[in-house]
């Protein structure tokens, strides 16, 4: 797995550069909560063998809005929306109660303080 | 302009299998804009792999995520907490998941055929199609001692050893098969009403499969040649049992009923070669260690690409599961597919697209 670290001010650039739909495949948006910090990690594999898993990670603060990346992999909304619900956080232009109901407790894969 | 109508579609429909929602906004029956809604059964598997289960309970957990490719939830789980634990299983473990995840995909592959000839109004096709599916059940009965939710991977190896007699009632029941599955095609090939139904209805380019990352039959029925098994021999070793690339061009209803069926022949050769060529050793490696550090790992399931991250802390619990199920990856294009088509194509689209929306919702 190729981990790439980057910033909440780059990341958008940093995979725009790499992204070619031809090549690689979009696989999910994850993130990993460490209490005070989340870690948001966005996986792409590339199509030809051997396949190579590619990561771009980055820590950002629970309550900072991340930048959707909708307009460089279309398909990238579903994931983004089912992270905002389960993790309670924010992306640009996500709504939230695309997987959770309005009445449902918010983050449920968050940390419990 | 024609007038417009907005239609919703499920949760709870004759058509639908799984509890999801479309609303079609149509012209002249024709289908111009497609909303979906697929979350109607979140579980919260995830977080209570990470905070109720033991790392080596959680196999047993993550088979509850479907009750269709249980194995292939089983098995990524377990190939990713062996990375985490660093171990390897023994060879005749690994055969012995191919063989039950080729089985798997052998009842799956033929329940959604017979779904798409349902929805297609192809009664008698779908019992037939049923019907010859059942030996696959019996046989997976035979090996795990289920016909769904195996729990036959656990981690470190299998949890069941393979019996003789068993292994010959597999070789046995193929060859009868392999004559239905024959005449299936011939079927779902040929027969000309389900063919005026089926082609040109719900298809996709591959530069749109590649643009909104699908997988799967999905993905390779319109010629985008992705498949898991084809890429990842480090944990099982698909290409020495035969494994083969199938792909079609149309991307419509049709090629996906034939890369599945095609799909099929090569299940069947593969569970051959890994029954007589099964290795004698242990089934299962043997270790005390607790989970450390982060591994992900890709499985090729039934209905496409299956991913698995987890990352653990040198304790019994798993700090984070993520699981990634096939149809997660399919829903934009599934909402894409529909524009175009004739709002009576529906039902056979969708039974096309194979959703599990029990994976995606998880």
């Amino acid at each position: 797995m190729n981990r790439i670290e980057t910033s909440i001010d780059n990341i958008k650039t940093d995979i725009r550069k790499f992204y070619n739909p031809v090549l690689h495949h979009f696989m999910v948006v994850n993130a990993v909560d460490f209490g005070n910090t989340i870690e948001v990690q966005w996986f792409f594999c590339d199509y030809a063998p051997p396949c190579a898993i590619t990561v771009f990670c980055t820590q950002i603060q629970p309550e900072i809005e991340i930048p959707s990346i909708v307009d460089i992999v279309a398909s990238a909304w579903v994931a983004e929306a089912e992270l905002v619900d389960l993790m309670n956080i924010r992306i640009e232009n996500t709504a939230k109660g695309f997987v959770l109901e309005p009445d449902f407790e918010s983050g449920p894969l968050r940390k419990k303080k | 302009m024609g007038k417009r109508y907005e239609i919703p579609l499920g949760a709870q429909h004759i058509s639908l299998l799984e509890p999801l929602h479309f609303k079609f906004t149509t012209e002249n029956e024709k289908i111009i804009d497609t909303v979906a809604n697929v979350y109607y059964v979140h579980r919260g598997i995830e977080q209570a792999c990470c905070s109720k289960f033991k790392f080596r309970q959680v196999s047993f957990v993550v088979g509850r995520v479907c009750g269709l490719c249980s194995i292939s939830h089983t098995t990524a789980y377990s190939q990713v907490a062996e990375k985490l634990v660093k171990i390897e299983i023994p060879r005749r473990a690994k055969y012995l998941r191919m063989l039950v995840i080729e089985l798997d995909r052998i009842h799956s592959h033929l329940l959604c055929l017979s779904h798409v000839a349902e929805n297609s109004g192809f009664e008698a096709l779908f019992m037939k199609t049923m019907q010859y599916r059942e030996f696959s059940m019996e046989l997976l009965e035979a090996i795990c001692g289920n016909r769904i939710q195996y729990d036959f991977s656990i981690v470190g190896g299998v949890a069941r050893d393979l019996k003789p007699q068993v292994g010959m009632q597999i070789l046995e029941r193929l060859k009868i098969f392999k004559l239905q599955l024959d005449e299936l095609v011939d079927i779902y090939q040929n027969n000309w009403t389900l063919s005026l139904k089926n082609k040109g209805a719900g298809a996709i380019t591959k530069e749109d499969a590649m643009r909104l990352n699908v997988v799967g039959p999905f993905a390779r029925a319109a010629g985008l040649a992705m498949d898991v098994r084809n890429e990842t021999e480090d944990l099982l070793p698909w290409k020495e049992v035969g494994f083969e690339m199938i792909t079609d061009t149309a991307g419509d209803v049709h090629a996906r009923n034939m890369v599945r069926l095609r799909e099929l022949y090569v299940s069947m050769r593969m569970i051959e070669n890994i029954i007589n060529g099964l290795p004698e050793s242990a089934i299962i490696t043997e270790t005390k260690a607790f989970p450390d550090g982060e591994a992900v790992i890709r499985l090729e399931a039934p209905r496409g690409e299956l991913f698995y991250y987890a990352k653990g802390n040198k304790t019994q619990i798993l700090e984070r599961l993520k699981i990634k199920a096939p149809t997660f990856s399919n829903v934009s294009a599934m909402v894409e597919a529909f524009k175009g088509n004739e709002y009576g194509s529906v039902p056979a689209i969708i039974a096309s697209y194979d959703p599990c929306l029990s994976c995606t919702s998880r």
